[in-house]
């Protein structure tokens, strides 16, 4: 019994000895031995600075607005030729008419060139003029017309010939407007990015759709260090006029309205990847009561600058559901990024999520 | 000087007759108020206490609609019409009112102008917008009017049966809370009256 309690005395002290033993033992740091000098290895955690968060700050570029006009030329000539023989030789006169109607494309393909209400106006269906076929001399050529319009006094004759030529020139236009997007870059800059100037594109005189070629405009350096280019192309752009009675007045409503569709793409300028890709839209609104009575003309300007604050709300709502603020913030909320952090550091931290 | 007893007959009954003229141009009509609540039952028509007991009773079962008690904010209502199907003039628009005072008292509800009301609101917009007087900062805009969530809608009916001493008058009120947005009938309620007149 005695030696019972003297065994299970002296375990339970080795068993305290070990214990303390382990915890308190100090292990070898490989560093500190090597190099007396190291400064520790840095927390896995770091702390989250102001100069860190600036540093972090992504950048964005945003272009201006581009847009593609699409026209077409509906040209309709006459020429009249009217050779005449004198004594010195045979002289030519020719008098051209040129008649050129420029159309929107989709009214011309619909209405001329299928034959319809335009077609009353020019006899002759419309041949594309950049086609070398359709401009080609005749290979047999209509003979020249005898006339007897010369004074019959004299000996000389005269010979009319009258050709008539119709058809389209398409004409493409391409552009950026400049006022839509300054309040997408301020929207931008509130939110904390660092909006970098983008270069502006002119067109070249025959330019076609490698306009849109951003990665081009990327790798031409447009867009200076940004990290990410925030580019848009118009869609449509409408401006409607209606008068809407007011239920139980005796008053109506005229209301103007600008609506812009726009095309907007996020790239990364590093790795070309989309970001983000979505359509913004905007709308200018000027609502007059009983407008139609005193003949109320609209502000253009007002309207456009409704528009595009309204364009730019609706492009940082799409960037925000499209967790592209959020994922590349800017400088702004410190909060949420330095929540963001915390979410991203290293696995062995504890972390504990609520609802 | 002696009178006849003829004579003396005349002038007493000429004195009399104006005594009684002087008291007749004295008297007039009597002037006095009385308690507004108090029941009415001068005949079996339409009347103001019908018109008090059909708002409250619609008030309070409006206020316990799950429509209303359960919103987180006060919504938004307006009121639209009550049709008179009786073949009495009513003018429903006093119930209406009386429904929508006692409503807004309550602060449960926030009521938009109706249609009864948009001749003048939409003149006062025009006043402050387009007459060119006012400071831009102080302008209320045109665009800003809140849409209501609900509108109140209902209608007021009757059955009148006579026979010769007796007349049995049935009215019948229902009013509906429609949601503008879905068109769905959020709450609905009848208040029904009989009255009986005998000779």
């Amino acid at each position: 019994m005695r030696f019972n309690q003297t065994s299970f005395i002296i375990s339970v002290s080795a068993a305290v000895l070990l214990m303390v033993g382990c915890s308190s033992t100090p292990k070898p740091n490989p560093l500190a031995l090597q190099n007396p000098q190291a400064e520790p290895a840095p927390p896995q955690n770091l702390a989250i600075t102001a100069k860190l968060l600036n540093e972090e700050s992504k950048s964005i570029a945003v272009t201006d607005i581009y847009f593609k006009k699409e026209g077409k030329n509906l040209s309709y000539i006459e020429e009249t030729r009217r050779q005449s023989q004198s004594s010195s030789g045979p002289i030519i006169n020719s008098v051209i008419t040129p008649k050129i109607i420029e159309v929107d494309a989709d009214k011309a393909d619909a209405s001329a060139l299928t034959g319809g209400p335009n077609s009353s106006a020019f006899p002759v269906k419309f041949t594309n003029l950049a086609d070398p076929k359709s401009t080609e001399s005749p290979a047999n050529p209509a003979p020249l017309v005898a006339s007897n319009e010369m004074p019959q006094t004299t000996s000389s004759t005269s010979n009319i010939q009258t050709l008539k030529k119709s058809g389209y020139e398409a004409n493409q236009e391409y552009g950026e407007l400049r006022y839509l997007a300054n309040p997408i870059r301020g929207l931008l800059i509130k939110s904390g990015y660092k909006v970098v100037h983008a270069k502006s594109s002119p067109a070249a005189p025959a330019q076609g759709d490698e306009y849109f070629d951003i990665v081009r405009r990327i790798k031409a350096g447009d867009f200076g260090d940004a990290d990410f280019v925030l580019y848009g192309v118009l869609s449509e752009l409408s401006l409607t006029d209606n008068i809407f009675d007011i239920p139980g007045t005796l008053s109506s409503s005229q209301q103007v309205a600008l609506d812009v569709v726009v095309d907007f793409n996020v790239i990364d300028t590093r790795t070309n990847q989309i970001m983000a890709s979505f359509i913004g839209t905007g709308t200018g609104n000027e609502v007059k009561i009983d407008g139609k009575d005193n003949s109320f003309k609209h502000s253009m300007a007002k309207l456009m600058k409704l528009a595009s604050i309204s364009l730019a709300e609706d492009v940082q709502k799409q960037l925000t559901a499209q967790n592209f603020i959020t994922a590349h913030p800017g400088n702004g909320p410190v909060e949420g990024r330095n929540f963001k952090r915390r979410l991203e550091d290293d696995e062995s931290t504890l972390k504990i999520y609520g609802k | 000087m002696t009178m006849k007893p003829n004579q003396l007959n005349k002038n007493s009954l000429s004195i009399l007759i104006a005594a009684l003229m002087l008291v007749a141009c004295s008297s007039g009509p009597q002037v006095r108020y009385g308690d507004s609540k108090a029941v009415e039952t001068v005949n079996a028509d339409y009347g103001s206490t019908d018109l008090q007991l059909i708002a409250e009773a619609m008030t309070r079962s409006l206020l316990q609609s799950k429509a209303i008690s359960a919103s987180k904010d006060a919504p938004i209502v307006t009121l639209a019409e009550v049709k008179n199907k009786t073949a009495e003039y009513i003018d429903t628009r006093v119930i209406t009112d009386k429904i929508r005072t006692q409503l807004v008292k309550s602060g449960q509800v926030r009521f938009a102008v109706s249609v009864t009301e948009m001749p003048n609101q939409v003149e006062e917009l025009k006043r402050q917008n387009q007459s060119g007087l006012y400071k831009n900062s102080t302008i209320n805009k045109i665009g800003n009017m809140q849409g209501a969530q609900y509108r109140i809608e209902g209608s007021i009916a009757s059955i009148v049966k006579n026979t010769k001493d007796v007349k049995d008058v049935f009215y019948v009120f229902n009013l509906n809370l429609i949601n503008n947005g879905s068109g769905l009938i959020e709450w609905a309620d009848e208040k029904e009256i009989r009255k009986t007149a005998t000779r």
